[in-house]
């Protein structure tokens, strides 16, 4: 069980920050595109319900892509400084 | 953004906005629409939304009468060429009175038939429009137990 429950706790969740603005910029062209495209394809044949039913599947599409944090939204993690010694940290405190 | 739920609420919610943003163009498409179709009895072709036949006349109680005497509703894909002869009225001449049949029993002598239609949209206006054209006649002045 508890190599169960490490394998579980190593699966990377986080997106580094640009991953997050990427998949926010991308979920927001998937779902315009998809409205876009459904408005212009349900007017054709005079179907409201059409257009409805391609934004949902836009939608979907959007959550699938960008709601997961996949490894594509890991790409560029930020240099943190390192780990100061307990030093400088004392000294800090006494300022 | 950071979390699966962040991004799960950001995207349904974006998603609600642009829903209602086409709903509003869907809207916006049925505004400058003239629905205004040549109807009279004598049509023989008449395509129709929502149909409802009238009957205005004018009595001392009130200034504006009307019944409903026929109406059907047309869904998308039904039939919408319609014609009828020699059919009988949907409903009753209800009266508000004795404005059809005045007080000295004679028959009121301006009595008027219209068609008109509603179209209900998904989003938009619901228009109440009237055909060109209507059929003026005198109601008869005593009761009959056939057809005249």
């Amino acid at each position: 069980m508890s190599s169960w429950m490490q394998y579980i706790k190593s699966i990377p969740t986080h997106m580094d920050y640009d991953g997050q603005a990427r998949a926010e910029k991308l979920s927001r062209v998937i779902i315009t595109l998809f409205g876009v495209v459904g408005l212009i394809w349900g007017y054709v044949i005079h179907q409201f319900s059409q257009t409805m039913y391609i934004l949902g599947a836009g939608f979907v599409l959007a959550a699938l892509i960008t709601v997961p944090p996949w490894p594509m939204y890991r790409r560029k993690p930020l240099d943190w400084q390192k780990p100061q010694s307990e030093v400088t940290v004392k000294q800090k405190k006494k300022k | 953004m950071h979390t699966v739920f962040t991004r799960a609420n950001a995207i349904l919610a974006y998603t609600l906005s642009v829903s209602a943003c086409l709903t509003f163009c869907c809207f916006l498409s049925t505004v400058f629409i003239d629905y205004r179709a040549n109807a009279t009895l004598n049509t023989v072709k008449v395509v129709v939304k929502n149909v409802a036949d009238y009957t205005e006349y004018q009595t001392e109680n009130n200034d504006f009468n009307q019944v409903v005497l026929w109406d059907k509703i047309v869904l998308r894909g039904d039939k919408t060429v319609f014609n009828f002869k020699n059919m009988n009225t949907k409903y009753y001449f209800w009266d508000d009175g004795n404005g059809l049949r005045n007080i000295l029993l004679l028959g009121n002598k301006n009595v008027t038939l219209t068609l008109s239609w509603n179209i209900i949209p998904n989003a938009g206006l619901l228009p109440s429009v009237n055909a060109f054209g209507s059929h003026t006649f005198a109601f008869p002045s005593e009761y009959t137990s056939l057809r005249v």
